[in-house]
């Protein structure tokens, strides 16, 4: 491609941030100092990824990213030596993140490259099943140890255990230790995240690839259904829903359920009768783990949990209460999934007239659904259940902080880097040990409302989608089928956005996530508070769904995101539920109004106001 | 000659695949399809014994084997000759009147299934090999005269210079018996062909459909760029569609035989001639037929505008696919020792953007 994007050098402040990189840690600038560096920042393609942060980042909530950062490369480059790929680099400029894939830039590297991951590779594929099993282990392990964290207030004095137990470790040591274990599981976990992950999405571009060199244009979406069905526990969560709804009914409290939106009043009543107490106990089983699903994605310390207010899950039994009362389908269709994927498979599998090919096919398509587990499991137990848990810990320091004096509001920890929290931490740790006055208040208090105006300033831009130079070929796994960076999203990209939605026409192209062409009205969401709000029939916008809206997913007709590609977590989630649904539009939740009346084509990727509002 | 062999007139229904040697491949094959539960138009086939019983009674086929010996080498010259006086000689000749008889009280019958007197009915050549595009199709014929004399028009074509000379070239015989097939006419408003593989890759996966306003003259005879799908066999869903510019449309004269292009009006032009209902229909019967028959199939099909949805669908002609499906079934993935080798293959690889 001859055409560039801007070069990443030359994006300006936005006027009245200036001093903005102070939020983030120096490496994540771009910058002219080092001319080598410099050169490599304008030769690459940097992509800005929305599919993973629709908003700007807050100063600690990058913690995610430079995880991710850390593991992802590390496993291309150095762990299973990917041969043409190396890691995705990240920068970030006014406020959002933007990364680019690094490939392997010499072909005789590639070919030393190879040994090393047949053999590292070989090991793990060989031996998925058993390697994911003691994953499962490792994580759980971790889990327990982040759920024990506790973090409390300075004692005015050290508890005399201290002494007769000669311990000789002060509380003060302890809180700064306790912060930093936390810091480190949260490390922790994310490199047992992509621990195989790559490996995951190697096998999937492999199979897809193996299927459109049988079957020219092959339809991803075609191609996702015959991983479909598989039971991965990102929908255990939704089950459990509808377990209860079911409960409920059987037990006669479903009315109680549907008249009262508080869950506290809900469940103060049900403590009074036997049904009731025995339905709570129910409850309490699904509550641990599976109420730790994230009512976002899990992404940033404002995505909180079912756990962490349960008048959303119980909204949502209501629903299934509603729906199953109604004689309607409620939850996932598994059955309907598992046939419509294996009547697929063996009419595609028939249409192959050559043994090697039929072969090629086979093996694909089992290394894919092998696994398919991984690939979509880990999403629960780190972005949901891990995460959920993990920014409740970091209020815990929060109160700390706000008790001394150093914030006036719980919330205000994430305008921090993570070392500005360890920083403050030692502040007053040491001001509490010397019994004098910290800094930290009259630091902090005025730092972070100038922070607070920043982020309102990055929250009002739009940033470009791609900066730098597009390269001919992408070889690193992830990019090619999470991001799905292909040469018609790159050509939409340097025409720029409004003209992706076509020459006067109320169309918007996006694409596919789920099979199915609906009409409806259009309720565009912000957030799982809204969910409520959506009419049988209706067609949901939002900026990207989360697997804990699933419940709303057998209500509606549709739905449209304005981020993510075929093989994203979303649109997995949708294919599930049998929601056509349309990702990665870019702005679908701009461009649509409540009310508007909407055709989706999940197949096609495109998006139609037939009337407006 | 058993009671079958004899017989100068069959119904469409009464027919199947394996009596072709009777009455030609299309008309048999069309047989075959009604067996199948495929809608097709209603209609009658003369066998090649009619064809036979023609030539033997009034004296043509006797004239015309002292004719070939005396022609010589099969040079250009020679064949315009011999086909000349072949054609004279049929359209000279008056049609034995069993074989009237039977035509017209058929004709009849049809008129009443229809509804319509003197119903219009297309007259097509079916000949025991195939041999695409050699012979004649007349269409919008109306009444008995003009059915008589189309049929004899229609033997006549076996002997047009450019099919005389098509058999020669392959060695076959100067002298050639067809069935008659007589279909009522479709009132197309689109017609059609597709194909049950992908015609540009042989890709078995895929279905891919021509269609245009009026009748299929305007798509077989390549005068026209029609709409253009390309359709997944098994979901049933479009991948390409490629609206056609569609400029003109063949439609039949009041009277005669001929087919005139008229100019298509713009509305109709700037969008698709069929739905996505009736294109998905098209594409479930191209896909019953492809089954029925266990290979590809190039099938005709038109849309009839005075009949409700799905009735208005029907089959003209279907016939085996004859390019890719004589081509070995080659692999096309390169040949790997297993899966892992095939990932890291393709992680070299990586995927092309450019």
């Amino acid at each position: 491609m001859s055409e560039k994007f801007t070069s990443p050098h030359d994006v300006p402040a936005i006027p009245g941030t200036e001093g903005w990189e102070k939020l983030y840690p120096y490496h994540y600038q771009f910058s002219k100092d080092d001319p080598a560096r410099a050169e490599f920042e304008e030769s690459q393609l940097w992509f800005y990824d929305g599919l993973h942060y629709p908003e700007p980042h807050y100063p600690f909530d990058l913690i995610w990213d430079e995880a991710w950062f850390l593991a992802l490369s590390q496993n291309n480059t150095r762990t299973f030596l990917v041969p043409p790929a190396l890691g995705i680099d990240h920068r970030i400029v006014n406020g959002y993140v933007y990364i680019t894939p690094v490939g392997v830039a010499d072909p005789e590297e590639v070919g030393r490259r190879v040994p090393t991951f047949m053999k590292r590779a070989g090991y793990y594929y060989e031996n998925w099943d058993r390697l994911y099993a003691d994953w499962k282990v490792k994580v759980n392990g971790l889990l327990t140890e982040l759920e024990a964290v506790k973090f409390e207030a300075l004692p005015e004095v050290e508890d005399e255990s201290l002494v007769f137990e000669n311990k000789g470790i002060g509380s003060g040591y302890e809180l700064l230790t306790k912060y930093d274990e936390l810091i480190h599981m949260g490390l922790k976990v994310w490199q047992y995240h992509f621990e195989f992950l790559n490996l995951g999405y190697a096998a999937y571009v492999t199979f897809i690839n193996t299927a459109n060199t049988i079957f020219p244009d092959i339809p991803i979406s075609t191609l996702t259904k015959m991983v479909s069905g598989i039971d991965v526990v990102m929908y255990k969560p939704d089950s459990e829903l509808v377990r209860l709804a079911r409960l409920a009914i059987e037990t006669e409290l479903d009315q109680l359920i549907l008249d009262n939106k508080s869950s506290a009043v809900v469940m103060a009543e049900m403590e009074k009768s036997t049904n009731g107490k025995y339905w709570l106990d129910e409850l309490e089983k699904a509550r641990y783990p599976w109420f730790y699903i994230s009512t976002g994605t899990g992404w940033y310390h404002h995505h909180y949990s079912w756990n962490d207010n349960l008048d959303v899950p119980f909204a949502s039994i209501g629903m299934h209460i509603e729906a199953i009362k109604a004689g309607k389908q409620v939850g996932r269709p598994t059955e309907k999934l598992i046939e419509e994927r294996e009547a697929l498979i063996e009419e595609y599998r028939s249409l192959i007239d050559n043994e090697a090919d039929r072969e090629a096919f086979d093996q694909g398509l089992a290394v894919s659904q092998r696994v398919f587990p991984y690939v979509e499991d880990h999403l629960f137990y780190v972005e949901h259940w891990f995460h959920s848990l993990f920014w409740n810990k970091m209020r815990e320091v929060s109160d700390i902080l706000v008790d001394a004096g150093f914030f006036k509001d719980r919330e205000d920890i994430w305008l921090l880097k993570r070392g500005e929290i360890r920083d403050a931490l030692w502040d007053h740790v040491t001001s509490w040990a010397t019994g004098t006055i910290a800094r930290g208040p009259s630091y902090w208090q005025k730092e972070i409302e100038w922070r607070k105006g920043v982020m309102k300033k990055f929250q009002e831009w739009s940033p470009p989608p791609a900066l730098g130079t597009p390269p001919d070929v992408v070889t690193e796994p992830f990019s090619i089928v999470l991001w799905g960076v292909t040469t018609s999203v790159l050509k939409n990209w340097l025409k720029g956005v409004e003209a992706a939605t076509g020459t006067g026409s109320e169309e918007l192209m996006g694409a596919p996530g789920s099979s199915g062409v609906v009409e409806g009205r259009a309720r565009v969401i912000k957030s799982a508070e809204e969910l409520g709000s959506l009419l049988e029939g209706e067609i949901l916008v939002a900026t990207t769904t989360s697997p804990s809206w699933a419940p709303a997913f057998t209500k509606i007709a549709g739905a449209i995101t304005d981020v993510g590609g075929a093989m994203c977590h979303a649109a997995i989630v949708c294919r599930e539920y049998g929601l056509p649904t349309v990702v990665g539009t870019g702005r679908g939740t701009t461009f649509i109004k409540t009310g508007d009346l909407v055709r989706i084509d999940g197949d096609q990727g495109s998006v139609t106001i037939l009337e407006r509002a | 000659m058993s009671d079958k062999e004899s017989k100068i007139l069959f119904w469409y229904d009464e027919l199947e695949g394996s009596d072709y040697p009777l009455v030609g491949k299309k008309n048999a094959n069309l047989g075959e399809m009604l067996k199948g539960g495929i809608r097709t138009s209603p209609g009658f086939a003369l066998s090649l014994y009619a064809n036979d019983l023609f030539i033997t009674e009034t004296g043509i086929k006797a004239k015309l084997a002292t004719y070939l010996d005396s022609l010589g080498e099969a040079t250009l010259e020679a064949c315009k000759q011999a086909s000349d006086a072949a054609v004279e000689a049929i359209l000279a000749a008056e049609v034995p009147a069993v074989i009237v008889e039977e035509s017209c009280a058929a004709y009849r019958r049809l008129c009443e299934m229809c509804g319509t007197e003197n119903v219009p009915v297309a007259v097509r050549s079916s000949g025991a090999v195939s041999m695409p595009g050699q012979m004649e199709t007349y269409l919008n014929i109306r009444g008995e005269r003009d059915l008589i004399e189309y049929i004899k028009k229609t033997w006549a074509s076996a002997y047009h210079v450019e099919a005389i000379t098509y058999r020669l070239n392959k060695g076959m015989g100067f002298l050639l018996n067809i069935g008659v097939g007589v279909p009522k006419m479709v009132n197309s408003r689109v017609s059609g062909v597709s194909f049950t593989l992908n015609p540009l890759n042989g890709d078995r996966s895929k279905i891919a459909v021509d269609v245009s306003y009026g009748l299929g003259e305007a798509v077989v005879s390549g005068l026209v760029t029609p709409d253009n799908y390309l359709v997944d066999k098994v979901t049933l869903n479009p991948i390409k569609s490629t609206r056609g510019s569609k400029e003109v449309k063949c439609v039949y004269n009041e009277t005669g035989s001929d087919c005139t292009f008229v100019d298509v009006a713009a509305e109709e032009r700037e969008r698709f001639s069929v739905t996505a209902e009736e294109l998905k229909e098209i594409c479930r019967i191209s896909k019953a037929i492809d089954k029925y028959y266990g290979k590809p199939y190039d099938i005709e099909f038109a849309i009839d505008a005075d009949l409700p949805f799905p009735d208005n669908v029907i089959i003209l002609q279907v016939r085996p696919e004859s390019v890719w499906s004589k081509k070995a079934a080659e692999g096309k993935t390169e040949q790997k020792k297993d899966a892992m080798d095939r990932i890291v293959s393709q992680l070299i690889t990586g995927v092309r953007i450019k």
